[in-house]
Protein backbone atom coordinates (compact mmCIF):
# COMPACT_ATOMS: atom_id res chain seq x y z
CA UNK A 1 0.00 0.00 0.00
CA UNK A 2 1.47 3.16 -1.05
CA UNK A 3 1.66 6.61 1.07
CA UNK A 4 -1.57 8.02 -0.98
CA UNK A 5 -3.59 4.90 -0.48
CA UNK A 6 -2.77 4.84 3.18
CA UNK A 7 -3.81 8.35 3.45
CA UNK A 8 -7.10 7.65 1.91
CA UNK A 9 -7.96 4.77 3.63
CA UNK A 10 -7.48 6.35 7.01
CA UNK A 11 -9.62 9.29 6.03
CA UNK A 12 -12.31 6.68 5.03
CA UNK A 13 -12.19 4.68 7.90
CA UNK A 14 -12.46 7.64 10.16
CA UNK A 15 -15.34 9.10 8.74
CA UNK A 16 -17.33 6.40 8.33
CA UNK A 17 -15.95 6.20 12.34
CA UNK A 18 -17.15 9.42 12.95
CA UNK A 19 -20.21 8.50 11.11
CA UNK A 20 -21.25 4.97 13.08
CA UNK A 21 -20.52 6.93 16.35
CA UNK A 22 -23.23 9.73 16.07
CA UNK A 23 -25.59 7.14 14.78
CA UNK A 24 -24.99 4.90 17.18
CA UNK A 25 -25.44 8.14 19.96
CA UNK A 26 -28.78 9.16 18.07
CA UNK A 27 -30.09 6.08 17.88
CA UNK A 28 -29.28 5.32 21.98
CA UNK A 29 -31.00 8.80 22.98
CA UNK A 30 -33.95 7.99 20.49
CA UNK A 31 -34.22 4.88 22.42
CA UNK A 32 -33.79 5.94 25.76
CA UNK A 33 -35.95 8.84 25.43
CA UNK A 34 -38.87 6.32 23.71
CA UNK A 35 -37.91 3.59 26.44
CA UNK A 36 -38.93 5.77 29.11
CA UNK A 37 -41.52 7.72 27.82
CA UNK A 38 -45.53 7.21 28.83
CA UNK A 39 -48.06 6.23 26.48
CA UNK A 40 -49.69 9.14 27.35
CA UNK A 41 -49.15 13.00 27.95
CA UNK A 42 -51.27 15.66 29.59
CA UNK A 43 -53.78 12.84 30.69
CA UNK A 44 -56.99 13.25 32.25
CA UNK A 45 -60.23 10.68 32.62
CA UNK A 46 -63.71 10.96 34.07
CA UNK A 47 -66.75 9.60 34.42
CA UNK A 48 -69.39 11.95 33.13
CA UNK A 49 -72.78 10.22 34.82
CA UNK A 50 -72.25 9.92 38.29
CA UNK A 51 -74.30 8.99 40.01
CA UNK A 52 -75.12 6.21 37.57
CA UNK A 53 -78.91 4.63 37.85
CA UNK A 54 -79.94 2.10 37.13
CA UNK A 55 -80.70 2.56 33.07
CA UNK A 56 -77.07 3.81 32.09
CA UNK A 57 -73.95 2.49 32.37
CA UNK A 58 -70.67 4.14 32.68
CA UNK A 59 -70.05 6.39 30.64
CA UNK A 60 -65.95 7.53 30.70
CA UNK A 61 -64.39 11.02 29.05
CA UNK A 62 -60.75 11.16 28.59
CA UNK A 63 -58.44 13.76 26.91
CA UNK A 64 -54.87 13.58 26.40
CA UNK A 65 -52.16 13.17 23.91
CA UNK A 66 -49.62 10.79 22.39
CA UNK A 67 -46.09 11.76 21.61
CA UNK A 68 -45.29 8.03 19.97
CA UNK A 69 -47.85 5.85 17.78
CA UNK A 70 -49.39 3.70 19.96
CA UNK A 71 -52.13 0.80 19.73
CA UNK A 72 -53.76 -0.54 22.45
CA UNK A 73 -54.13 -3.90 22.37
CA UNK A 74 -56.00 -4.50 25.97
CA UNK A 75 -57.97 -1.98 28.06
CA UNK A 76 -59.83 -2.74 31.02
CA UNK A 77 -60.77 -1.68 34.69
CA UNK A 78 -61.20 -2.11 38.33
CA UNK A 79 -63.42 -0.41 40.51
CA UNK A 80 -62.29 -0.43 44.42
CA UNK A 81 -64.79 0.21 47.03
CA UNK A 82 -63.78 3.24 48.82
CA UNK A 83 -63.70 1.86 52.07
CA UNK A 84 -61.48 -1.18 50.57
CA UNK A 85 -63.39 -4.02 51.05
CA UNK A 86 -63.97 -5.04 47.40
CA UNK A 87 -63.49 -4.66 43.99
CA UNK A 88 -64.96 -5.05 40.61
CA UNK A 89 -63.72 -5.43 37.34
CA UNK A 90 -65.10 -3.65 34.50
CA UNK A 91 -64.31 -5.09 31.50
CA UNK A 92 -67.78 -5.33 29.44
CA UNK A 93 -67.20 -2.28 26.69
CA UNK A 94 -71.26 -0.77 25.45
CA UNK A 95 -69.43 1.63 22.93
CA UNK A 96 -65.98 1.47 22.62
CA UNK A 97 -63.32 4.34 22.21
CA UNK A 98 -61.63 5.66 19.33
CA UNK A 99 -58.46 3.50 18.69
CA UNK A 100 -55.49 4.66 16.51
CA UNK A 101 -55.43 8.34 17.60
CA UNK A 102 -52.70 10.65 16.46
CA UNK A 103 -49.63 11.20 17.82
CA UNK A 104 -49.68 14.67 19.48
CA UNK A 105 -53.09 15.65 18.94
CA UNK A 106 -55.43 15.58 21.86
CA UNK A 107 -58.86 14.29 21.02
CA UNK A 108 -61.60 13.95 23.31
CA UNK A 109 -62.24 9.82 23.87
CA UNK A 110 -65.29 8.12 25.19
CA UNK A 111 -66.27 4.99 26.12
CA UNK A 112 -68.99 3.33 28.19
CA UNK A 113 -68.85 0.20 30.55
CA UNK A 114 -71.81 -1.95 31.74
CA UNK A 115 -72.01 -1.70 35.57
CA UNK A 116 -70.85 -5.41 36.67
CA UNK A 117 -73.64 -7.33 37.52
CA UNK A 118 -72.84 -8.33 41.29
CA UNK A 119 -72.24 -4.57 42.14
CA UNK A 120 -75.96 -4.68 43.83
CA UNK A 121 -75.66 -2.42 46.61
CA UNK A 122 -73.97 0.48 44.78
CA UNK A 123 -72.01 3.03 46.57
CA UNK A 124 -68.90 4.72 46.04
CA UNK A 125 -66.03 3.33 44.33
CA UNK A 126 -62.41 4.19 42.68
CA UNK A 127 -61.56 3.49 39.68
CA UNK A 128 -58.30 2.38 37.81
CA UNK A 129 -58.29 1.93 33.97
CA UNK A 130 -55.56 0.97 32.72
CA UNK A 131 -54.36 0.09 28.80
CA UNK A 132 -51.40 -2.45 27.37
CA UNK A 133 -50.01 -0.65 24.12
CA UNK A 134 -47.56 -1.58 21.60
CA UNK A 135 -45.69 1.47 20.54
CA UNK A 136 -43.49 2.23 17.46
CA UNK A 137 -41.08 4.73 16.95
CA UNK A 138 -38.14 4.74 14.41
CA UNK A 139 -36.82 1.26 14.23
CA UNK A 140 -38.25 0.39 17.91
CA UNK A 141 -41.25 -1.49 18.86
CA UNK A 142 -42.14 -2.05 22.54
CA UNK A 143 -44.81 -2.73 24.83
CA UNK A 144 -46.29 -0.28 27.10
CA UNK A 145 -48.70 -0.43 30.04
CA UNK A 146 -50.20 2.79 31.21
CA UNK A 147 -52.42 3.21 34.49
CA UNK A 148 -55.11 6.06 35.38
CA UNK A 149 -55.99 5.64 39.27
CA UNK A 150 -58.41 7.03 41.27
CA UNK A 151 -61.61 7.79 38.95
CA UNK A 152 -64.43 8.32 41.23
CA UNK A 153 -67.58 6.48 40.08
CA UNK A 154 -70.72 6.86 42.68
CA UNK A 155 -73.17 3.80 41.72
CA UNK A 156 -77.16 3.75 42.28
CA UNK A 157 -78.24 0.13 44.26
CA UNK A 158 -79.51 -1.96 41.90
CA UNK B 1 14.65 2.01 29.50
CA UNK B 2 12.82 5.48 28.46
CA UNK B 3 13.05 4.27 24.98
CA UNK B 4 11.74 0.82 25.57
CA UNK B 5 8.22 2.48 27.40
CA UNK B 6 8.32 5.26 24.64
CA UNK B 7 8.02 2.55 22.23
CA UNK B 8 5.14 0.65 24.08
CA UNK B 9 3.51 4.19 24.22
CA UNK B 10 3.55 4.54 20.62
CA UNK B 11 2.21 0.85 19.84
CA UNK B 12 -0.81 1.63 22.38
CA UNK B 13 -1.63 4.76 20.57
CA UNK B 14 -1.63 3.11 17.24
CA UNK B 15 -3.95 0.06 18.93
CA UNK B 16 -6.15 3.02 20.31
CA UNK B 17 -6.32 5.00 16.93
CA UNK B 18 -7.43 1.38 15.41
CA UNK B 19 -9.86 0.81 18.15
CA UNK B 20 -11.51 3.84 17.28
CA UNK B 21 -11.48 3.50 13.70
CA UNK B 22 -13.30 0.16 13.73
CA UNK B 23 -15.18 -0.56 16.50
CA UNK B 24 -17.86 1.73 16.36
CA UNK B 25 -18.81 0.30 12.76
CA UNK B 26 -18.09 -2.82 13.68
CA UNK B 27 -20.60 -2.82 16.67
CA UNK B 28 -23.17 -0.59 14.36
CA UNK B 29 -23.30 -3.03 11.49
CA UNK B 30 -22.98 -6.41 14.00
CA UNK B 31 -25.71 -5.32 16.46
CA UNK B 32 -27.65 -4.07 13.21
CA UNK B 33 -28.06 -7.79 11.77
CA UNK B 34 -28.14 -9.40 15.43
CA UNK B 35 -31.56 -6.86 15.86
CA UNK B 36 -33.04 -7.04 12.28
CA UNK B 37 -32.55 -11.11 12.02
CA UNK B 38 -33.77 -11.34 15.83
CA UNK B 39 -31.33 -13.22 17.32
CA UNK B 40 -31.14 -10.44 20.32
CA UNK B 41 -33.38 -7.89 21.46
CA UNK B 42 -33.15 -4.30 20.32
CA UNK B 43 -32.92 -3.95 24.39
CA UNK B 44 -29.80 -5.83 24.75
CA UNK B 45 -28.12 -4.73 21.89
CA UNK B 46 -28.43 -1.31 23.48
CA UNK B 47 -27.19 -2.34 27.12
CA UNK B 48 -24.44 -3.94 25.85
CA UNK B 49 -23.24 -1.07 23.54
CA UNK B 50 -23.92 1.26 26.82
CA UNK B 51 -21.51 -1.24 28.80
CA UNK B 52 -18.87 -0.87 25.99
CA UNK B 53 -18.91 2.50 25.80
CA UNK B 54 -18.36 2.85 29.56
CA UNK B 55 -15.79 0.49 29.39
CA UNK B 56 -14.20 2.31 26.88
CA UNK B 57 -14.59 5.59 28.13
CA UNK B 58 -13.16 4.54 31.80
CA UNK B 59 -10.17 2.32 29.83
CA UNK B 60 -9.11 5.63 28.13
CA UNK B 61 -9.28 7.97 30.81
CA UNK B 62 -6.69 6.16 32.90
CA UNK B 63 -4.57 4.81 30.37
CA UNK B 64 -4.42 8.97 29.17
CA UNK B 65 -4.19 9.63 32.96
CA UNK B 66 -1.04 7.16 33.48
CA UNK B 67 0.59 8.23 29.75
CA UNK B 68 0.40 12.28 30.59
CA UNK B 69 2.20 11.62 33.70
CA UNK B 70 4.57 9.82 32.24
CA UNK B 71 5.42 12.17 29.77
CA UNK B 72 5.13 15.02 32.04
CA UNK B 73 8.23 13.25 34.35
CA UNK B 74 10.23 12.59 30.77
CA UNK B 75 9.85 15.98 29.41
CA UNK B 76 10.37 17.44 32.86
CA UNK B 77 13.50 15.36 33.38
CA UNK B 78 14.50 16.58 29.76
CA UNK B 79 14.09 20.00 30.91
CA UNK B 80 16.00 19.23 33.93
CA UNK B 81 18.99 18.12 31.65
CA UNK B 82 19.11 20.40 29.30
CA UNK B 83 19.29 22.84 31.96
CA UNK B 84 22.53 21.59 33.36
CA UNK B 85 23.98 21.08 30.14
CA UNK B 86 23.36 25.14 29.74
CA UNK B 87 24.84 25.22 32.68
CA UNK B 88 28.06 23.59 32.58
CA UNK B 89 28.70 25.16 28.91
CA UNK B 90 28.20 28.86 30.45
CA UNK B 91 31.27 27.75 32.96
CA UNK B 92 33.29 25.84 29.71
CA UNK B 93 32.71 29.35 28.38
CA UNK B 94 34.12 31.37 31.10
CA UNK B 95 36.99 28.79 31.62
CA UNK B 96 38.22 29.66 27.98
CA UNK B 97 37.53 33.37 28.06
CA UNK B 98 39.78 33.18 31.13
CA UNK B 99 42.56 31.20 29.43
CA UNK B 100 42.46 33.29 26.57
CA UNK B 101 43.60 36.30 28.82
Amino acid sequence: MNDKTYRLVKAATNIISGLSMATIIVLGVAYMSFNNAFVFQDIKIEITNNPVDTTRDIEFMMIGSKKYECNSTRVYGVAYAEDGSHSHDLDLFTQQYTRNVRPGEEMPNQWHMKVPGDMISGGVYRVSMTGDFVCNYLIFTQEKSQTYDNILLIVDPR
Amino acid sequence: MDKIRNQKIAKQVERWDLFARLTPTLFLMTSLLLVVFDVVPLEYAFYIGLTGFAITAVSWWWWAIFTIRYLITVLSRASSNLTDVNDEIKIVKKELADLKR
